[in-house]
Parts: C-alpha cells; structure tokens; sequence
C-alpha cells in the first residue's frame, strides 16, 4: 500500500506531461564505431537528459543489415530514428528515399564541415540525405615476430607476401598455422578483397576511360593469383571461403596466420592487453603486384548516419545526429580508438599528432580505391551480388577465371544497360 | 434439403454462418488475399512504395525465369534436398517411433529428447551446427584431426557436394522426430489381439512388422510425408542461417533466392514470379500426395 501513491503519482505525471521526454530508436552496429558509439551516447544523455536513446545493436556485416533495412524501412515503419548507412547504400536509400534530406534539418555550416567528397555519396537531387561518421580501408597486417625469426622483411609485393609465407610455414612446419587469411565468404568484403588484388595489377572495376572492365587481362591475372593462393600454393586456409572479417581476425589473433587482410576495426582487438598478439604485430599498405607500387589497391569503406523518414521524433534525431558527429566526437573517436574523421578540420588539431596508428591509417588512405557504387546507383547491390557470385566460382573453381570475369562483364554490361 | 426454408433451419444456418465467419475472414485476409497478390504482382511492374502505378506485363517475368540459370539452380537444390531428406527422414522417424513404442525404463525421458530438436527454433539448432561444423574450431574437425583421420580439416559447408551433405544431416536430425511423433500416434492406435493373433500363427517380429505393423501406419506416413514434404520444398532458415545458400549457389533454395531477389535486389515482381512456381511445386506434389492416398484407400 505504501507504494500506490508514488506510482500513482507518476502515472499521472507521466500522463500529463507526454512532450517532455523523447525516445529514439538508434541503428548502428557495435563493431565499427566501436567503443566511440557507448561514449556518444552518454555524452548526449548529459545535454540533454529529456531524450532517451535506444541502442539497437544490428550486425556488422554490412548484407545483413541492410536487409534489416530494406524490410522496415518499406513497410515505413518509424523505427528506427537513425541508421548507420554503409557508404555504398547511402546514394541508393537517398534516391528509394529512405534517407530524410537534412538540408531543413541542420543548418548549411553543420553540414559544410564534412568532407565534400564524402557528403557526395550522399548527396540526391542537391540536398545531402546522410552525415558521414567514419572512414576506413583494407590494410594488411603482419606477425612481427615471424617476420623477425626468418630475417623477412615487410612484404610489399603480392610476390614477396607468397615467399614470406612459404618460408614461415615451411619453417614453423605447424600444420595449424597458415600464410595469409582474409574474408573470402561469399560477401561484400570478398568484392573489396578483389578490387584490392586487381587494382594492385594495374586493373580494377573500370578501365582508364571508365567503361566497365571486369574481365580485363590485369584482372584475369590478379584472380588467378587469388585461387592458385589457395588451391596451388595452400597458403590459405579452406575455410577461408567461408570466412568474414571477424573468423578471419580470429585465427590471426589465434597465432594461427601470419598475415590478414581486413578492414581498421581489427586494430582494437589484436592489440587489447590479452590479445596472444598484441605487441606482435603490425600493419602496413595493401601489397601491389611488382611494377605497380603506385598502384590504388587499399579499398575504401565508411559509414553514414542519417534520419529514417517516417521518424516520429526527426527535431530530436537531426540534433542527436549533430551531436553524433561533431568535431569533438569525431577528435575523441580519433585519438582513443583510431577512427578516421570525416571532418577535414579534426585532422589539425595538435592532438591529432599524438596518434601514430591514425597517421598510419590514413597514409595507406593515400593509395584508396573506391567501391563502382556512385556508378551504378541504385543498381550497386546486384552489381556487386553479380562479382560475389562469378569471383566465388572462380575461387572454387567451378569455372575458370577467365569464363567467371567474362560472365560478370557480360551480366554486369546488360544490368547498366536495362 | 428442401426445408431449408422452415424458419428455425435458417436460423440455424445463419447461426453456423456467423461462426464460420471469422474464420474464413482471417483465412481470406492472412492465406488468400497473400496468393491472390503475389498472382498480380508476378503479372506486373510496380514500385515498391506505391509511387508509380501497376502496370500488366504478362509473361515477362516467367521468361525471363525460364532463362535464369539460377532459378533453375534453386529449384535443382529444393528438389534434390526434398529427395533426401524426406526418405531419411522417414526410416529414421518409423525407427524411432517403433523405439518410443516399447516398454522400457525412463522411456519418458526417452520421448523426451527425442522431440528436444523439433521443439527448438530452426534457426538456433542451424546456429548450433554451424559451430559444430566449423572448419577451423569444429567439433567435428577437432575430432577427426585428432583421432588423425585427417590431416586437414575438412570444409563441411564450403564444398559443393559436403554443404548438401551437411544440410541434410541438419533436417534430418532436426525432423525425424517430428516423423516419429505422427507415426507413433498411429503405432498406439494399432489393437494389441492383432499381433497376439499374429503370435499365435507363428509370426517373427519382423513379419509382424510387414504385415501389420506397416500397412496399418500406411495414413499416418502419409500424413507425415504431405506436411514434411511442404516443408521441405519451402526451407529458408536452415541453408539461411548455415550457408546462406553457398558455397556458390549449392545450397540456394528457391525460398533462399526469391528472399534474395525481393529483399537484397528489391526486385518485387520477379520475385513473385518464383513464389508462384514455388507454389504451383508444392501443389502438384501435394496434389500426388492426396490422390496417392486416395487410391491407397
């Protein structure tokens, strides 16, 4: 009895003050922002106390989620508020609109800080649909104590990567530890892995005149190198065709590998103080083929946050949206856990300098290639779906390369020209 | 028939009436009106929001199926995991039932774990196996590597013919239970003086089985067969969750792929078009089913 009137109270309360208090539904995975997104979040429970936020934790492989999204997002269901959009949906859920313009929302100079070429990927019809909240790329990470116990040296070339690998397994003569291990499923990770390897040949998506290039000589060459990693010289794993970034990370984390190629995220967990490896490895740039040192070959991602616009709270959301990814944010996620800003201005601040793992990020930056998604629109997801497929017949050798990059143009081709 | 017009007659019709109707209400609105649009929709071009009208494209969509490699791949995949799985299922789920029918100490508890993989979710036993079958930290390449049956670990869902392979063992020890249940059901039902008369004349316990046991459980298979027969031809969430339908397309189903085609492409009315051949797949095999029982009557 003695409880009733306090609950009362507050259901009155509750009742009769509905305006106050503020729910947001937040969409963003927990692996890609990292511990930046739990540290947002209280930050903006300080300024402002009224505005509760619901965390929803959605995968971090980039497919998944966006099934997630194509569903609710359809149906015009109001949640979620936010949604973290992978850089290479953000023009395709602009243009289906499923992105709210924020051009009402914020105000000019908000939206004038970010990169401009960043904001392009998000930008329909003039008006900019979504803020970018980080970037990040391929590297390529490597045991240092192996490298150190055969007298290596850093691999830069693909060449020199299979000489290093064969010397170390050969030496370690460790039947569970394997050269070179990366994210092979069957997933968008694969086709960033395969425009790493070609661009590094001097080939890639496009030729030098932007027509589509899939089956290219340079390419052809650099998937061959692919399946004779696996099949000729063993120095993969077989599970790496089923392995996305994460089992990939683990088995290096294991001791099991002594190079892995995946994106930034990896960086935090290899070297948390009860990581077998920490202190034991390094990263550099993606290799090259030899004769194409100034080849792209480091594949760009990135994610965006934008604003669902059957929101039923979008005043509440765009400032939680600022708040998310302003300048002071975007210099802590920097300097704490390594995510690269996408406000030019974060890069200048003297703290900055303080980061080498950043600095060194973004150097391999220099050498970015980005996903053909600008130029195919909204066409982007059965472009891709079209190289997951042919490159994952190449590599289990259900077709030879050359007939798999045939028929990706082939489909590729008819797909833009529908 | 005729005094169906007597007063106290159509009171009771339209009494009957007002029961069936929410019930059919609810089949029409959740089971009919469904078919009836994706019908429409595969015959058309729309826009997924509403925005640009329907427009009629007749048989586009079909012919452009009959050409699709794919399609063809995904309806190869259902039909062969069907034929597998459905047999296997059966002898494992009559074994079990004719096991679960015996008298024997803690045959409650035997019951028990039996139905244990049915009654969970199907995306959670796929989960279980997934881990289990995993390459590099699997209980089953941990045991083979070990017991040195091997000296590479074997890649269960990533080679084309092991990933089938694998698929079925995950149905089977998931469904046979299901089997064994319907069947059990009608093993009780069996009078006891039948296998008594069957004694008497002398009848070894696998006569006994034959003569009786078998034909007497001819409609509980069948029953069984129908319902786990649709399911088979419909699976999603088991090639979803343990290979979303790799290696390549070795384990695509057709519910896998017209997922895909509808939720990754967003291609709506194609991907009706292959929700009706799955339809009309289910009916025909269905409809052999029933006629099958029919005769057998």
């Amino acid at each position: 009895m003695k409880f009733t009137l306090p609950i009362l109270a507050t259901a009155v309360a509750l009742t009769a003050l509905p305006a106050i208090s503020q729910e947001l539904v937040l969409s963003i995975g927990s692996r890609g922002y990292g511990p930046a997104v739990e540290r947002n979040l209280e930050r903006f429970k300080e300024v402002n106390p009224d505005v509760s936020i619901e965390w929803n934790k959605v995968s971090d492989v980039p497919g998944e989620t966006r099934k997630l999204y194509v569903t609710s997002l359809t149906a015009k269901s109001p949640t979620p508020d936010l949604l973290a959009v992978d850089v290479i949906w953000a023009g395709e859920f602009a243009q289906r609109g499923w992105l709210e313009p924020l051009n009402g929302l914020l105000d000019d100079e908000t939206i004038a800080a970010f990169n401009p070429s960043l904001l392009d990927a998000a930008t329909v019809d003039g008006e900019v649909h979504a803020l970018p909240l980080y970037a990040d790329g391929i590297h390529f990470f490597y045991r240092t104590d192996l490298l150190e116990k055969y007298g290596l040296e850093v691999p830069q070339t693909w060449e020199e990567v299979l000489a290093a690998s064969q010397t170390i397994t050969e030496g370690e003569g460790n039947p569970q530890l394997y050269g070179f291990v990366s994210m092979w499923a069957k997933i968008e990770g694969l086709f960033m892995n395969w425009l790493a390897f070609t661009n590094g040949n001097g080939g890639g998506f496009y030729d030098a005149g932007g027509n589509v290039a899939v089956n290219s000589e340079a390419n052809i060459e650099a998937t061959q190198f692919m399946v004779d990693l696996l099949h000729e010289h063993r120095m993969t794993p077989d599970s790496i065709l089923n392995a996305r970034p994460d089992d990939a990370r683990t088995l290096f984390q294991q001791g099991r590998a002594a190079f892995l190629m995946v994106q930034d995220f990896v960086h935090a967990p290899l070297s948390a103080e009860n990581s077998p490896v920490a202190g034991k490895f390094d990263f550099t740039r993606v290799p090259y083929f030899e004769g194409h040192e100034d080849a792209n070959s480091t594949t760009m991602g990135g994610w965006f946050l934008g604003i669902n616009p059957n929101s039923e709270n979008k005043e509440a959301a765009a400032e939680f949206l600022a708040h998310f990814t302003a300048k002071e944010q975007q210099l802590a996620a920097a300097v704490e856990d390594n995510r690269a800003p996408t406000i030019p201005s974060v890069y200048e601040d003297e703290s900055m300098g303080s980061n080498d793992v950043l600095a060194k990020f973004g150097g391999n930056y220099d050498f970015g290639v980005v996903r053909p998604s600008a130029g195919s629109g909204s066409k982007y997801p059965r472009v891709s779906e079209i190289m997951q497929l042919e490159i994952t017949n190449a590599l289990h050798r259900q077709k030879p390369v050359e007939e798999a990059l045939n028929d990706a143009q082939e489909q590729i081709e008819a797909l833009l020209a529908e | 028939m005729t005094s169906m017009t007597s007063p106290l007659d159509r009171r009771r019709h339209l009494t009957g009436l007002a029961f069936i109707t929410p019930t059919m209400l609810v089949i029409i609105a959740i089971l009919v009106y469904p078919i009836l649009q994706s019908i429409v929709l595969s015959f058309g071009q729309s826009s997924i929001d509403g925005t640009a009208p329907y427009q009629f494209v007749g048989l586009k969509h079909y012919a452009a199926l009959a050409d699709n490699e794919r399609f063809w791949n995904a309806l190869w995949v259902t039909l062969i995991f069907t034929g597998l799985s459905i047999p296997l299922e059966l002898a494992m789920g009559i074994g079990l039932a004719v096991l679960m029918n015996e008298h024997f100490r803690f045959k409650g508890i035997a019951r028990l774990a039996v139905l244990f993989p049915w009654a969970l979710p199907t995306a959670l036993n796929t989960l279980m196996w997934r881990w289990m079958y995993n390459t590099d930290y699997g209980l089953f390449n941990a045991a083979a590597l070990q017991s040195g049956l091997v000296d590479r670990p074997i890649n269960w869902l990533g080679d084309e013919t092991l990933a089938m392979g694998s698929m079925v063992v995950v149905a089977v020890w998931k469904t046979s239970s299901f089997m064994a249940l319907i069947i059990l059901a009608g093993l009780q039902s069996i009078p006891r003086d039948l296998y008594e008369a069957g004694r008497m004349d002398g009848m070894t316990r696998w006569q006994e089985f034959r003569e009786i046991t078998l034909p007497l459980l001819k409609g509980p298979i069948l029953v069984a067969l129908i319902v786990r027969s649709m399911d088979a031809l419909r699976t999603f969430e088991l090639p979803f969750n343990l290979t979303d339908g790799g290696p390549v397309t070795a384990t695509e189903s057709l519910s896998l792929y017209a997922y895909k085609v509808i939720f990754d492409f967003i291609e709506f009315n194609y991907g009706a078009a292959i929700v009706v051949v799955q339809f009309l797949v289910i009916f025909a095999m269905s409809l052999l089913y029933i006629l099958t029982l029919r005769n057998k009557d």
